[in-house]
């Protein structure tokens, strides 16, 4: 009896590919508690590291007294810098060009920097260790604000880079500048600007936050004295890359450097970097010959490990009397902290921060960012961004709304007026960069449609008319464009690796499958999505398909997943690599059924012979071929690698609206209304992408509405606790709606551009579109973020706002 | 995180009393809730440290006071201390102390500039100014006892009282993290009834 012929409908539904919301794989194990963390690693033998930090934002260390930390019982070692000296080791290379102290040589640079530390039997013998140890330093003036920092008496920050007049990025004309960037035209925008009958400017801070994922940062270092081989498992967001580091540092061989990063707990950019914490533990783990741990603690974390942004801007705009942008300028003096750490690709000290321009069509624009050092932390990581696409996308939305208000305009219509338009794609901007592919006019009629814009202006405008009204209402309009995917590697760099990424997939005989990346999932569900790309492109169901990422040892290089790279670079090489394997399949199948190639159809899961649908072969059929009986002349077996160099960025856009009710009297913020339309091309998962677009929405209502990284004079961080630092439980957050419309990326294999980021970058000006435009009435033009109850109570005391 | 405190105390005893505490060191260093004064290290300096306990932690600064200048004249003393604590904090003072002659007796005159770093300014930054307020008034309370045991006082019975009233926290060898709470949560309740705060 022959089984029922299923439908085309319904082998395509059995895959789970492309499309298709198939569950989390990753969640089986998480939910129940079984995930392995860094933490979760416990080796034989092994000791503990703590760190002895520094109370003081600058100063000289004048002694330090190891002894009676090490007479307390179970101290193996304390190491300051002069024990990493003479392995040259006191010093590291950031991957932005700088050095940063690995533990502080001489003198300390930002609270709570690295002085010394501390191996112990276990954690608790390691922190009463750290107390135990006695620091002196000797208080020099400390430089918090970046704009002091350059002035000609300043105080020297960086003496180790004394007489250094060319940084890495050009000339230094300051002790404390450490590079000064620009790009566009600067003579066209001042001639834009010099003619236009409008122009407007704006000076705005993007604050320091920081990405405060849930899970903190740490490694487990076990280093074999007999073997000489080195592993070690760590939180890192790109474990290839830390592997060369660690090469290069330690002299070990690459070859017997194994970087293993486990299930991690978030990222978001904070876990790009090699921190002090690593190389201490990879150093200690040598040294001793013994695994050493480390793991952060949450006031470590927020207060040493990569900030994010932190850009003082000020933007320019000029435009026609009728909103037609003719011009931008933007200047950006950036606080970098102590060291000059920030993960970006080689080429671009400020990242891609001259997407600047964003969905509009600009004739003339020019920006100009400064890197500077101030006595803080050092970092300046994407935080679920691409490259400073954030405080990108914040400056260009924000300065539209600006010019929206001088012109009396209508912040829907002045967007409208200057998008660029659908036909115009693919578009160079003023800056340089090819935009892909976008549809904004569409997406932008959807959004209005949707929430009945003009309806909601006219609500709000009867309640600016009511003196009674307890609320003022806002409505923030954001319509952005990111730029993903780094990328191209004749442009793209990190440490002079070009930033490719990889895919390795095999086949087994019985036709389920094996696929290895360079990227590292940290919740963004890899496991399962990658697995739908190659279960459309072969025709093997996604269940019987595993994905590996993470271990140095068995993944082929890559760069890791970090600026919704994942998608755009390492989709597109399961793409290719899977596109390899089908190329292979095909000849299978044609000699098992005794046609040519050309013959050949393939449909879902399946090649058929053209005109004969009786004639077929599965790809579990031509799997076990591949193995057993290949055709004369082609060698067994059914895999293949691709390493995909992306021919150019991709560019997801979206559209958000927002509709803020702000209490006259307490300054509460209620968000009423939240609808996000994102673009991001092709769509491989719905219901992740949904779970990308709420998380990232969360952090950028955290970003806008709360979170902050303020310092005292002293350079004291007030605010490294999640008592201070803003994190969103469900209590807080708002009802997210999403909505989405689907442009291809012409230039990416399956036309996907990613998304993971999109909703953290576009919702943060949204926010502070609709509190600016609560007060818009009353002449506001931008108020700087956070907008926390307390900062905009005092704004309605000072707009004098009575309830 | 720096604090700057000016306060002015009535004291209700004879200035000389009054002075003649301020101008001993080791009387001053007496009356500070948790202090303690150690060996001398050179002509006007000494090794000092400060315990306070508030809740589940405790903080040790240990380090050094100067005195800078010591006005006889005009009864007035600068002096500075500069100590660290061991689980990342530290904390300098700079103190300006004079006593003025009044009506009823005396008036210590202080003015001080506070610098904190480290956890104890991140974790207690905001209740610097309060704590500083208790720790300050508890100092003044055993002055005031101190110079009164020199004899002579002129000061009303209902001062007495309410010095003898403040809770005990300078015998002991910490500041006491109870007794700090007490007087914040009085202050606080105070203030909330249009009362003037204790201290």
């Amino acid at each position: 009896m022959n089984a029922p012929v299923k439908t085309l409908e319904e082998r395509k539904t059995e895959l789970q590919g492309m499309g298709d919301s198939r569950l989390r794989k990753e969640d089986a194990r998480f939910i129940q508690g079984k995930g392995q963390y860094c933490d979760d690693i416990k080796l034989p033998g092994m000791l503990h590291m703590d760190i002895v930090r520094s109370p003081v934002a600058h100063g000289r260390i004048k002694k330090i007294n190891k002894d009676p930390a090490m007479a307390i019982p179970g101290v193996h070692a304390v190491l300051t810098a002069d024990d990493l000296k003479p392995l040259n080791l006191h010093w590291m290379p950031t991957l932005a060009g700088d050095v940063a102290a690995v533990l502080a040589d001489e003198k300390v640079h930002f609270q709570m920097q690295e002085v010394a530390i501390v191996i112990a039997d276990d954690r608790y013998i390691a922190a009463d260790a750290v107390e135990a140890v006695e620091v002196e330093y000797e208080e020099l003036p400390v430089v918090i604000d970046p704009y002091k920092a350059i002035e000609p008496d300043a105080p020297v920050l960086r003496e180790d880079l004394a007489g250094k007049t060319e940084g890495a990025h050009g000339p230094r004309d300051h002790h404390n500048h450490i590079f000064t960037w620009e790009a566009g035209d600067k003579s066209a925008a001042d001639d834009a600007f010099a003619t236009a009958p409008v122009t407007v400017s704006q000076h705005m801070h993007y604050p320091r936050v920081h990405p405060c994922p849930l899970e903190t940062c740490g490694c487990v270092a076990s280093f074999d004295p007999v073997k000489g081989e080195l592993t070690t498992w760590m939180t890192s967001q790109a474990p290839h890359v830390v592997r060369t580091v660690v090469s290069m540092l330690s002299g070990v061989p690459e070859s017997k450097v194994r970087i293993i990063s486990p299930d991690i707990g978030g990222g978001f950019g904070n876990k790009v970097g090699v921190y002090p914490g690593y190389v201490c533990a990879i150093v200690s783990s040598i040294v001793l010959g013994r695994p050493v741990k480390w793991s952060e603690d949450r006031i470590e974390n927020i207060s040493t490990t990569a900030f994010a942004r932190d850009y003082h801007m000020d933007g320019h705009l000029a435009a026609t009397e009728d909103g037609k942008i003719l011009g931008l300028k933007v200047d950006v003096v950036a606080d970098h902290g102590a060291f000059d750490a920030c993960a970006d690709p080689t080429k671009f000290p400020a990242g891609l921060f001259h997407i600047c321009s964003g969905s509009y069509d600009i004739p003339a624009a020019h920006c100009s960012v400064k890197g500077v050092y101030t006595n803080k932390a050092p970092g300046g990581v994407a935080y679920r961004c691409s490259f400073r696409v954030t405080e990108a996308v914040y400056l260009i939305e924000r300065m539209v709304d600006v010019l929206a208000q001088k012109l009396d305009m209508d912040k829907a219509e002045i967007r409208r007026k200057n998008f660029i338009r659908k036909e115009q794609f693919p578009y160079t901007s003023a800056f340089g960069f090819e935009y892909d592919s976008g549809d904004y006019h569409t997406a932008l009629e959807k959004v209005l449609d949707a929430v009945d814009y003009k309806a909601l202006r006219a609500e709000q405008e009867q309640k600016r008319n009511d003196p009674n009204c307890p609320t003022l209402m806002g409505i923030g309009l954001v319509t952005f464009t990111e730029v993903v995917g780094a990328g191209p590697s004749k442009i793209c760099d990190i440490l002079g690796v070009g930033m490719f990424d990889s895919c390795e997939i095999r086949i087994h005989p019985t036709g389920s499958a094996i696929a290895r990346m360079g990227t590292i999932t940290q919740g963004q569900g890899h496991q399962t999505t990658y697995a739908q790309i190659i279960a459309s492109e072969l025709g093997i169901p996604s269940e019987v398909i595993q994905v590996e990422e993470g271990d140095t040892s068995t993944a082929p290089y890559g760069l890791g997943t970090y600026g919704s790279r994942s998608t755009p670079v390492a989709g597109a090489a399961i793409a290719m690599a899977a596109r390899k394997i089908h190329a292979k399949a095909k000849k299978i199948a044609a000699h098992l059924l005794e046609v040519a190639e050309g013959d050949l159809d393939w449909e879902i899961d399946r090649f058929k012979v053209r005109g004969n649908e009786e004639q077929f072969k599965t790809m579990a059929d031509i799997a076990w071929a591949a193995y057993n009986q290949p055709p004369e002349g082609l060698e067994p077996g059914l895999e293949a690698v691709h390493y995909y160099d992306p021919p150019n960025f991709t560019y997801p856009f979206g559209i958000y609206l927002c509709v803020v009710d702000i209490d006259k009297g307490t300054g509460e913020s209620s968000i009423r209304r939240f609808y996000a339309l994102d673009d991001c091309g092709t769509r491989i998962n719905p219901m992740i992408i949904d779970g990308q677009i709420h998380g990232g929405l969360t952090e950028g209502f955290a970003v806008a509405m709360g979170q902050q990284m303020p310092f005292d004079e002293q350079g004291n961080l007030m605010g490294n606790t999640l008592m201070d630092y803003f994190l969103p439980t469900a209590v807080e957050t708002p009802t997210w709606e999403t909505d989405y419309t689907v442009t291809p990326s012409p230039h990416h294999p399956i036309g996907a551009k990613g998304v993971a980021e999109s909703p953290h970058v576009g919702s943060i000006p949204t926010f502070n579109s609709a509190v600016v435009d609560a007060f818009a009435h009353l002449g506001v033009t931008h108020m700087d973020m956070p907008h926390t109850s307390y900062r905009v109570w005092k704004k309605l005391k000072e707009e004098g706002i009575q309830l | 995180m720096e604090v700057k405190l000016d306060k002015r105390y009535e004291l209700g005893v004879p200035t000389q009393h009054a002075w003649a505490v301020l101008s001993d060191l080791e009387s001053v260093a007496s009356c500070m809730p948790g202090a303690s004064l150690g060996e001398k290290t050179g002509d006007n300096s000494y090794k000092g440290s400060v315990k306070i306990k508030v809740g589940p932690a405790t903080a040790q600064f240990g380090g050094e006071v100067e005195i800078l200048s010591m006005d006889v004249a005009n009864k007035s003393l600068v002096l500075r201390g500069k100590g660290a604590d061991k689980g990342g904090s530290s904390a300098s003072m700079e103190l300006e102390a004079t006593i003025e002659d009044a009506k009823d007796g005396s008036v210590l005159v202080g003015a001080a500039t506070v610098i904190v770093n480290g956890k104890f300014a991140q974790f207690g930054g905001r209740m610097m100014v309060q704590v500083s307020d208790v720790i300050l008034k508890q100092f003044v309370d055993n002055f005031r006892l101190k110079a009164q045991a020199l004899g002579g006082s002129i000061e009303s019975a209902e001062t007495k009282v309410e010095a003898n009233e403040s809770p005990s926290v300078g015998s002991g060898n910490e500041l006491n993290g109870v007794a700090i709470f007490w007087a914040l949560l009085k202050g606080w309740i105070g203030g909330l009834f249009g009362k003037k705060p204790v201290g």
